[in-house]
């Protein structure tokens, strides 16, 4: 029950933060999502970090992985946001711009996952985790 | 924006992560399959997202419930951090296929998803 509690509380929080980003840095719904780019880049390079340090360490309690990995940094970042831009952009024959988005997006997201994931294990100096485990660590 | 529709957007992120989190948990990650649950929710609120989009678009939906489904629920329930990592943790298990099929899967029916919704509903 708490890592569900604190998944919602979490949740909370990080929607509030991407919800602060958008108005900070607002744009036409045909326009660059600059905010939505930024939020996902950033949240995926803390979430690799996490996930290669603090949540490899043995005693860290499974509410604090659900909490900040799956509650905060899984709802600050977003996928239905980058999708529904995309829809948007091409439709208003911004397809070019459509597929750069995307790009950016992927290429910049697993460099980051990756660079995170490094940087955590090396910190932490424990091996980079390869096996996803059941227990939200890394959602 | 007022404090009621601030409060009601922050409760659907809550709402869609939880239901992330429980439905990743009910499909764990196993050799030989893609990070299923993960892969349901970023489909599914690309889904909805395009359909919100659609109606808000034609006055069907009103600004606020625009942004209570669109920025709240659809933006807690799907996440493009956990994705991302994931597929590099597959990578990096050596899974070099799951990992490209990952991220292929979660592009093309993802996209196709939104962008059918969209146009179906606009």
């Amino acid at each position: 029950m708490l890592p569900y509690l604190a998944v919602f509380a979490g949740g909370l929080l990080g929607t509030g933060l991407r919800l602060a980003v958008d108005s900070a840095l607002p744009h036409a719904d045909d326009g660059f999502p600059g905010s939505t780019l930024i939020v996902n880049l950033v949240g995926t390079f803390v979430l690799g970090w996490l996930a290669g340090g603090l949540w490899t360490r043995p005693s860290t309690p499974t509410w604090l992985k659900a909490g900040v990995g799956s509650g905060v940094i899984g709802s600050f970042t977003t996928l239905s946001a980058v999708m529904g831009s995309i829809a948007i952009l091409d439709r208003g024959g911004e397809t070019p711009l459509a597929f750069l988005y995307l790009a950016v997006s992927l290429v910049g997201g697993l460099a980051l996952a990756a660079a995170g994931l490094k940087l955590g294990s090396a910190l932490a100096h424990r091996p980079m985790p390869t096996e996803i485990t059941d227990d939200g660590a890394t959602l | 924006m007022s404090t009621g529709v601030i409060a009601a957007v922050l409760v659907a992120g809550a709402v869609g992560a939880v239901i992330r989190y429980a439905l990743s948990r009910r499909y764990p990650v196993r050799p030989g399959h893609l990070p299923g649950g993960i892969l349901i929710v970023n489909v599914v609120g690309s889904g909805v997202a395009g359909a919100v989009i659609a109606l808000a678009e034609r006055a069907a939906l009103g600004a606020d419930v625009r942004l209570i489904l669109l920025t709240g629920f659809c933006g807690g329930l799907t996440t493009f951090s956990t994705w991302c990592v994931e597929t590099i943790e597959l990578f990096d298990g050596g899974r070099w296929r799951a990992a490209v099929l990952n991220i292929l899967v979660t592009v093309v029916v993802g996209l196709g998803a939104a962008t059918t919704a969209y146009l179906l509903l606009r």
